[in-house]
Protein backbone atom coordinates (compact mmCIF):
# COMPACT_ATOMS: atom_id res chain seq x y z
CA UNK A 1 0.00 0.00 0.00
CA UNK A 2 3.05 2.31 0.18
CA UNK A 3 2.68 3.08 -3.50
CA UNK A 4 -0.96 4.02 -3.08
CA UNK A 5 -1.95 7.68 -3.35
CA UNK A 6 -1.89 9.42 0.09
CA UNK A 7 -5.61 10.25 -0.21
CA UNK A 8 -6.34 6.55 -0.76
CA UNK A 9 -4.34 5.65 2.34
CA UNK A 10 -6.29 8.23 4.36
CA UNK A 11 -9.57 6.94 2.95
CA UNK A 12 -8.78 3.33 3.92
CA UNK A 13 -7.66 4.35 7.43
CA UNK A 14 -10.89 6.32 7.93
CA UNK A 15 -13.24 3.72 6.41
CA UNK A 16 -12.29 0.75 8.61
CA UNK A 17 -13.02 2.45 11.98
CA UNK A 18 -16.16 4.06 10.49
CA UNK A 19 -17.48 0.62 9.49
CA UNK A 20 -16.46 -0.90 12.83
CA UNK A 21 -18.56 1.67 14.66
CA UNK A 22 -21.47 1.69 12.21
CA UNK A 23 -22.07 -2.01 11.53
CA UNK A 24 -23.37 -4.46 14.17
CA UNK A 25 -20.92 -5.84 16.72
CA UNK A 26 -19.14 -8.15 17.11
CA UNK A 27 -19.24 -9.60 13.56
CA UNK A 28 -18.32 -6.33 11.84
CA UNK A 29 -15.69 -5.60 14.49
CA UNK A 30 -14.04 -8.98 13.92
CA UNK A 31 -13.92 -8.38 10.16
CA UNK A 32 -12.63 -4.79 10.34
CA UNK A 33 -10.10 -5.57 13.09
CA UNK A 34 -8.78 -8.52 11.06
CA UNK A 35 -8.49 -6.32 7.96
CA UNK A 36 -6.77 -3.51 9.87
CA UNK A 37 -4.36 -5.89 11.61
CA UNK A 38 -3.68 -7.49 8.23
CA UNK A 39 -2.74 -4.07 6.87
CA UNK A 40 -0.38 -3.39 9.79
CA UNK A 41 1.23 -6.79 9.17
CA UNK A 42 2.16 -5.59 5.68
CA UNK A 43 4.37 -2.93 7.36
CA UNK A 44 6.29 -5.66 9.19
CA UNK A 45 6.20 -7.01 12.71
CA UNK A 46 8.22 -4.22 14.38
CA UNK A 47 6.73 -1.19 12.61
CA UNK A 48 3.19 -2.44 12.15
CA UNK A 49 1.61 -5.40 13.89
CA UNK A 50 3.49 -5.25 17.19
CA UNK A 51 2.91 -1.51 17.92
CA UNK A 52 -0.77 -1.94 17.02
CA UNK A 53 -1.21 -4.89 19.39
CA UNK A 54 0.75 -3.16 22.18
CA UNK A 55 -1.34 0.02 21.84
CA UNK A 56 -4.64 -1.87 21.81
CA UNK A 57 -3.82 -4.25 24.69
CA UNK A 58 -4.33 -1.79 27.63
CA UNK A 59 -7.79 -0.90 26.29
CA UNK A 60 -8.83 -4.55 26.44
CA UNK A 61 -7.59 -4.77 30.02
CA UNK A 62 -9.47 -1.66 31.17
CA UNK A 63 -12.60 -2.64 29.21
CA UNK A 64 -12.51 -6.00 30.93
CA UNK A 65 -12.26 -4.24 34.32
CA UNK A 66 -15.12 -1.81 33.59
CA UNK A 67 -17.59 -3.79 31.45
CA UNK A 68 -19.14 -7.20 30.88
CA UNK A 69 -17.69 -9.64 28.31
CA UNK A 70 -20.13 -8.72 25.53
CA UNK A 71 -19.45 -4.95 25.78
CA UNK A 72 -15.71 -5.57 26.16
CA UNK A 73 -15.70 -7.57 22.92
CA UNK A 74 -17.77 -5.01 20.98
CA UNK A 75 -15.82 -1.90 22.06
CA UNK A 76 -12.46 -3.71 22.12
CA UNK A 77 -12.77 -4.78 18.48
CA UNK A 78 -13.73 -1.26 17.44
CA UNK A 79 -10.78 0.27 19.30
CA UNK A 80 -8.44 -2.38 17.87
CA UNK A 81 -9.66 -1.51 14.36
CA UNK A 82 -9.07 2.18 14.99
CA UNK A 83 -5.64 1.68 16.56
CA UNK A 84 -4.46 -0.72 13.85
CA UNK A 85 -5.73 1.55 11.04
CA UNK A 86 -3.88 4.57 12.43
CA UNK A 87 -0.70 2.60 13.17
CA UNK A 88 -0.76 1.38 9.58
CA UNK A 89 -1.39 4.93 8.33
CA UNK A 90 1.47 6.35 10.42
CA UNK A 91 3.81 3.70 9.00
CA UNK A 92 2.63 3.91 5.38
CA UNK A 93 1.90 7.61 4.85
CA UNK A 94 4.88 9.69 3.77
CA UNK A 95 4.17 13.31 4.86
CA UNK A 96 6.09 14.81 1.93
CA UNK A 97 3.93 12.81 -0.53
CA UNK A 98 0.77 14.00 1.23
CA UNK A 99 1.87 17.63 0.92
CA UNK A 100 2.68 17.15 -2.78
CA UNK A 101 -0.69 15.47 -3.32
CA UNK A 102 -2.50 18.36 -1.59
CA UNK A 103 -0.67 20.95 -3.67
CA UNK A 104 -1.37 18.99 -6.87
CA UNK A 105 -5.06 18.90 -5.95
CA UNK A 106 -5.08 22.71 -5.67
CA UNK A 107 -4.92 23.15 -1.90
CA UNK A 108 -3.34 26.43 -0.85
CA UNK A 109 0.32 26.52 0.06
CA UNK A 110 -0.69 27.56 3.62
CA UNK A 111 -2.40 24.22 4.26
CA UNK A 112 0.58 22.34 2.85
CA UNK A 113 2.95 24.45 4.98
CA UNK A 114 0.94 23.78 8.15
CA UNK A 115 1.23 20.01 7.76
CA UNK A 116 4.89 19.96 6.72
CA UNK A 117 5.99 22.55 9.33
CA UNK A 118 4.09 20.85 12.16
CA UNK A 119 5.56 17.43 11.43
CA UNK A 120 9.08 18.90 11.35
CA UNK A 121 8.59 21.18 14.40
CA UNK A 122 7.43 18.39 16.74
CA UNK A 123 10.74 16.45 16.93
CA UNK A 124 12.72 19.72 17.07
CA UNK A 125 10.81 21.07 20.06
CA UNK A 126 10.75 17.67 21.76
CA UNK A 127 14.55 17.56 21.56
CA UNK A 128 14.71 21.14 22.87
CA UNK A 129 12.39 20.25 25.78
CA UNK A 130 14.68 17.36 26.68
CA UNK A 131 17.74 19.65 26.55
CA UNK A 132 15.99 22.16 28.84
CA UNK A 133 15.17 19.40 31.33
CA UNK A 134 18.81 18.28 31.37
CA UNK A 135 20.15 21.86 31.57
CA UNK A 136 17.89 22.76 34.49
CA UNK A 137 18.89 19.58 36.31
CA UNK A 138 22.55 20.53 35.83
CA UNK A 139 21.73 23.89 37.47
CA UNK A 140 20.39 22.06 40.49
CA UNK A 141 16.66 22.00 39.74
CA UNK A 142 14.98 19.26 41.72
CA UNK A 143 11.80 18.09 40.00
CA UNK A 144 10.67 15.84 42.86
CA UNK A 145 9.45 16.36 46.42
CA UNK A 146 6.30 18.23 47.48
CA UNK A 147 3.56 19.28 45.07
CA UNK A 148 4.65 22.92 45.44
CA UNK A 149 8.23 21.95 44.57
CA UNK A 150 7.09 20.03 41.49
CA UNK A 151 4.89 22.88 40.29
CA UNK A 152 7.85 25.27 40.60
CA UNK A 153 10.00 22.81 38.68
CA UNK A 154 7.32 22.48 35.99
CA UNK A 155 7.28 26.26 35.53
CA UNK A 156 11.08 26.35 35.32
CA UNK A 157 10.98 23.65 32.63
CA UNK A 158 7.99 24.85 30.61
CA UNK A 159 8.63 28.61 30.49
CA UNK A 160 11.94 28.50 28.57
CA UNK A 161 10.40 26.08 26.07
CA UNK A 162 7.30 28.20 25.47
CA UNK A 163 9.18 31.51 25.28
CA UNK A 164 11.85 30.16 22.95
CA UNK A 165 9.11 28.63 20.77
CA UNK A 166 7.41 32.02 20.48
CA UNK A 167 10.77 33.54 19.59
CA UNK A 168 10.93 30.97 16.77
CA UNK A 169 7.66 32.33 15.37
CA UNK A 170 9.36 35.64 14.50
CA UNK A 171 12.21 33.88 12.71
CA UNK A 172 9.87 31.55 10.84
CA UNK A 173 7.59 34.41 9.79
CA UNK A 174 10.59 36.36 8.48
CA UNK A 175 11.86 33.29 6.60
CA UNK A 176 8.45 32.67 5.04
CA UNK A 177 8.01 36.32 4.06
CA UNK A 178 11.44 36.47 2.39
CA UNK A 179 10.57 33.30 0.45
CA UNK A 180 7.43 34.95 -0.85
CA UNK A 181 4.93 32.71 0.94
CA UNK A 182 1.63 34.52 0.76
CA UNK A 183 -1.34 32.81 2.45
CA UNK A 184 -3.72 31.49 -0.20
CA UNK A 185 -1.03 31.28 -2.87
CA UNK A 186 -0.76 28.16 -5.05
CA UNK A 187 2.42 26.50 -6.19
CA UNK A 188 3.35 23.85 -8.73
CA UNK A 189 4.17 20.45 -7.20
CA UNK A 190 7.60 19.08 -8.02
CA UNK A 191 6.75 15.38 -7.79
CA UNK A 192 3.01 14.89 -7.54
CA UNK A 193 2.10 11.28 -6.60
CA UNK A 194 0.32 9.33 -9.31
CA UNK A 195 -3.43 9.11 -8.79
CA UNK A 196 -4.80 6.40 -11.14
CA UNK A 197 -8.48 6.38 -12.08
CA UNK A 198 -8.89 3.04 -10.32
CA UNK A 199 -7.81 4.54 -7.01
CA UNK A 200 -10.12 7.52 -7.40
CA UNK A 201 -13.00 5.14 -8.06
CA UNK A 202 -11.96 3.05 -5.05
CA UNK A 203 -12.05 6.14 -2.81
CA UNK A 204 -15.55 7.02 -3.98
CA UNK A 205 -16.48 3.38 -3.45
CA UNK A 206 -15.29 3.58 0.17
CA UNK A 207 -17.36 6.72 0.72
CA UNK A 208 -20.43 4.97 -0.74
CA UNK A 209 -19.85 1.91 1.47
CA UNK A 210 -19.71 4.12 4.59
CA UNK A 211 -22.83 6.05 3.62
CA UNK A 212 -24.63 2.80 2.70
CA UNK A 213 -23.71 1.23 6.05
CA UNK A 214 -24.96 4.29 7.92
CA UNK A 215 -28.25 4.39 6.01
CA UNK A 216 -28.75 0.63 6.50
CA UNK A 217 -28.24 1.03 10.27
CA UNK A 218 -30.54 4.02 10.55
CA UNK A 219 -33.42 2.71 8.44
CA UNK B 1 -4.31 35.02 7.93
CA UNK B 2 -0.94 36.79 8.15
CA UNK B 3 2.36 34.97 7.73
CA UNK B 4 3.14 35.48 11.45
CA UNK B 5 -0.08 33.74 12.52
CA UNK B 6 0.56 30.97 9.97
CA UNK B 7 4.02 30.45 11.50
CA UNK B 8 2.53 30.42 15.02
CA UNK B 9 0.29 27.37 14.45
CA UNK B 10 2.95 24.62 13.91
CA UNK B 11 5.04 26.02 16.77
CA UNK B 12 2.03 26.03 19.12
CA UNK B 13 1.14 22.44 18.15
CA UNK B 14 4.71 21.31 18.73
CA UNK B 15 4.89 22.95 22.18
CA UNK B 16 1.74 21.09 23.28
CA UNK B 17 3.40 17.81 22.38
CA UNK B 18 6.90 18.73 23.61
CA UNK B 19 5.66 19.72 27.07
CA UNK B 20 5.20 16.04 27.85
CA UNK B 21 8.98 15.94 28.53
CA UNK B 22 8.57 18.55 31.29
CA UNK B 23 5.53 16.72 32.72
CA UNK B 24 7.44 13.42 32.73
CA UNK B 25 10.35 15.08 34.55
CA UNK B 26 8.18 16.33 37.43
CA UNK B 27 5.98 13.20 37.45
CA UNK B 28 2.68 15.03 37.86
CA UNK B 29 -0.65 13.62 36.58
CA UNK B 30 -1.04 16.33 33.94
CA UNK B 31 -1.44 16.34 30.14
CA UNK B 32 -0.86 20.01 29.20
CA UNK B 33 -1.89 18.95 25.68
CA UNK B 34 -4.05 22.05 25.25
CA UNK B 35 -1.29 24.55 26.13
CA UNK B 36 -0.55 25.37 22.49
CA UNK B 37 -4.26 25.75 21.69
CA UNK B 38 -4.85 28.14 24.60
CA UNK B 39 -1.65 30.10 23.95
CA UNK B 40 -2.34 30.45 20.22
CA UNK B 41 -5.92 31.57 20.92
CA UNK B 42 -4.85 34.09 23.58
CA UNK B 43 -2.32 35.52 21.13
CA UNK B 44 -4.20 35.39 17.86
CA UNK B 45 -7.88 34.58 18.27
CA UNK B 46 -10.21 31.63 17.69
CA UNK B 47 -9.39 30.73 14.07
CA UNK B 48 -5.70 30.22 14.88
CA UNK B 49 -6.64 28.45 18.13
CA UNK B 50 -9.03 26.04 16.44
CA UNK B 51 -6.50 25.28 13.68
CA UNK B 52 -3.89 24.62 16.39
CA UNK B 53 -6.29 22.35 18.31
CA UNK B 54 -7.30 20.32 15.26
CA UNK B 55 -3.68 19.89 14.16
CA UNK B 56 -2.65 18.91 17.71
CA UNK B 57 -5.27 16.17 17.74
CA UNK B 58 -4.26 14.99 14.26
CA UNK B 59 -0.54 14.78 15.09
CA UNK B 60 -1.25 13.21 18.50
CA UNK B 61 -3.42 10.61 16.74
CA UNK B 62 -0.44 9.35 14.78
CA UNK B 63 1.14 8.47 18.15
CA UNK B 64 -2.05 7.38 19.92
CA UNK B 65 -5.16 7.11 17.69
CA UNK B 66 -7.56 7.52 20.60
CA UNK B 67 -6.85 11.28 20.61
CA UNK B 68 -8.70 11.94 17.36
CA UNK B 69 -12.33 11.73 18.59
CA UNK B 70 -11.42 14.31 21.26
CA UNK B 71 -10.75 16.94 18.61
CA UNK B 72 -14.10 18.43 19.67
CA UNK B 73 -12.61 19.16 23.11
CA UNK B 74 -9.74 21.08 21.50
CA UNK B 75 -12.25 23.22 19.58
CA UNK B 76 -14.25 23.92 22.75
CA UNK B 77 -11.00 24.80 24.57
CA UNK B 78 -10.07 27.27 21.80
CA UNK B 79 -13.49 28.95 21.93
CA UNK B 80 -13.39 29.17 25.74
CA UNK B 81 -9.84 30.58 25.67
CA UNK B 82 -10.96 33.19 23.14
CA UNK B 83 -13.76 34.35 25.44
CA UNK B 84 -11.33 34.36 28.39
CA UNK B 85 -8.81 36.41 26.40
CA UNK B 86 -11.48 38.90 25.31
CA UNK B 87 -12.53 39.27 28.94
CA UNK B 88 -8.89 39.84 29.97
CA UNK B 89 -8.85 36.80 32.24
CA UNK B 90 -5.14 36.22 31.58
CA UNK B 91 -4.32 39.48 33.41
CA UNK B 92 -3.10 37.67 36.54
CA UNK B 93 -3.21 34.30 38.28
CA UNK B 94 -6.17 35.34 40.44
CA UNK B 95 -8.36 35.56 37.34
CA UNK B 96 -6.62 32.88 35.28
CA UNK B 97 -6.87 30.03 37.81
CA UNK B 98 -10.68 30.21 38.27
CA UNK B 99 -11.02 30.50 34.48
CA UNK B 100 -8.86 27.37 34.16
CA UNK B 101 -10.98 25.49 36.68
CA UNK B 102 -14.06 26.52 34.69
CA UNK B 103 -12.48 25.15 31.54
CA UNK B 104 -11.71 21.91 33.41
CA UNK B 105 -15.41 21.41 34.11
CA UNK B 106 -16.41 22.27 30.53
CA UNK B 107 -13.70 20.00 29.08
CA UNK B 108 -14.85 17.14 31.32
CA UNK B 109 -18.49 17.65 30.28
CA UNK B 110 -17.44 17.69 26.60
CA UNK B 111 -15.14 14.69 26.77
CA UNK B 112 -17.37 12.45 28.90
CA UNK B 113 -19.90 11.49 26.16
CA UNK B 114 -17.05 10.85 23.69
CA UNK B 115 -15.15 8.76 26.21
CA UNK B 116 -18.32 6.87 27.21
CA UNK B 117 -19.79 6.19 23.76
CA UNK B 118 -16.61 5.62 21.76
CA UNK B 119 -14.19 4.06 24.24
CA UNK B 120 -16.32 2.78 27.11
CA UNK B 121 -14.32 5.19 29.37
CA UNK B 122 -10.97 3.51 28.71
CA UNK B 123 -9.10 6.33 26.96
CA UNK B 124 -5.99 6.35 29.17
CA UNK B 125 -4.89 4.25 32.10
CA UNK B 126 -5.35 7.07 34.62
CA UNK B 127 -8.86 7.94 33.49
CA UNK B 128 -9.87 4.27 33.34
CA UNK B 129 -8.65 3.76 36.90
CA UNK B 130 -10.48 6.84 38.24
CA UNK B 131 -13.57 5.66 36.36
CA UNK B 132 -13.21 2.27 38.08
CA UNK B 133 -12.90 4.15 41.39
CA UNK B 134 -16.10 6.07 40.58
CA UNK B 135 -17.87 2.78 39.87
CA UNK B 136 -16.57 1.35 43.14
CA UNK B 137 -18.00 4.44 44.91
CA UNK B 138 -21.42 3.51 43.52
CA UNK B 139 -21.70 6.04 40.69
CA UNK B 140 -23.73 5.05 37.58
CA UNK B 141 -21.61 4.27 34.43
CA UNK B 142 -21.93 7.76 32.90
CA UNK B 143 -21.35 9.41 36.30
CA UNK B 144 -18.23 7.29 36.87
CA UNK B 145 -17.01 8.25 33.40
CA UNK B 146 -17.54 11.96 34.18
CA UNK B 147 -15.73 11.49 37.49
CA UNK B 148 -12.72 10.05 35.63
CA UNK B 149 -12.66 12.88 33.08
CA UNK B 150 -13.24 15.54 35.74
CA UNK B 151 -10.36 14.36 37.95
CA UNK B 152 -7.96 14.49 35.01
CA UNK B 153 -9.19 17.75 33.43
CA UNK B 154 -9.92 19.96 36.44
CA UNK B 155 -6.35 20.49 37.64
CA UNK B 156 -4.79 20.10 34.20
CA UNK B 157 -6.67 23.02 32.64
CA UNK B 158 -6.04 25.29 35.66
CA UNK B 159 -2.28 24.61 35.45
CA UNK B 160 -2.40 25.19 31.68
CA UNK B 161 -4.18 28.54 32.12
CA UNK B 162 -1.63 29.57 34.78
CA UNK B 163 1.25 28.59 32.50
CA UNK B 164 -0.15 30.52 29.53
CA UNK B 165 -0.73 33.57 31.77
CA UNK B 166 2.91 33.43 32.92
CA UNK B 167 4.11 33.20 29.31
CA UNK B 168 1.93 36.11 28.14
CA UNK B 169 3.28 38.31 30.95
CA UNK B 170 6.88 37.21 30.34
CA UNK B 171 6.69 38.17 26.65
CA UNK B 172 8.34 41.51 25.83
CA UNK B 173 5.60 44.10 25.21
CA UNK B 174 6.83 44.70 21.66
CA UNK B 175 6.62 41.00 20.83
CA UNK B 176 3.16 40.68 22.38
CA UNK B 177 1.93 43.70 20.40
CA UNK B 178 2.68 41.84 17.16
CA UNK B 179 -0.17 39.42 17.92
CA UNK B 180 -3.72 40.75 17.61
CA UNK B 181 -5.18 39.58 20.92
CA UNK B 182 -2.19 39.33 23.30
CA UNK B 183 -2.40 42.75 24.97
CA UNK B 184 -6.15 42.49 25.44
CA UNK B 185 -5.75 39.03 26.98
CA UNK B 186 -3.42 40.38 29.69
CA UNK B 187 -5.65 43.40 30.24
CA UNK B 188 -3.31 46.13 29.00
CA UNK B 189 -5.25 47.14 25.89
Amino acid sequence: MRAAHPFTQLAVAATLPALAWTLPAPAAGIATAALALGLTATRGLRRGLWPALLTAAPFWLFLFLLHDARTTLAIGLRITTMVASFVWLAAALVPARLVEAMVARGWSVSAAYLIAATLSAVPTLRARAQRIVEAQRCRGLSPRGSLRNRMRALRALAMPLLLSALHDVDERALALATRGLVPGARRTPLRAPADPVLERLARWGLVLVCVGALVWRLV
Amino acid sequence: MSVRLLALIPVAVATSLALSAAVDAVALPLFLDTTGTILATALAGPAVGIATGVLTSAVNSLRNPTFWPFVVVQIVVALYAWLAARAGLFRNLKTALPAGFGLGVIAAVTSTPISYLVFGCTTTGGIALTTALGKALGLPPLGACFFGSFVSDFGDKAVTFALVTSVLHALPRRTAARFPLALRAIGTA
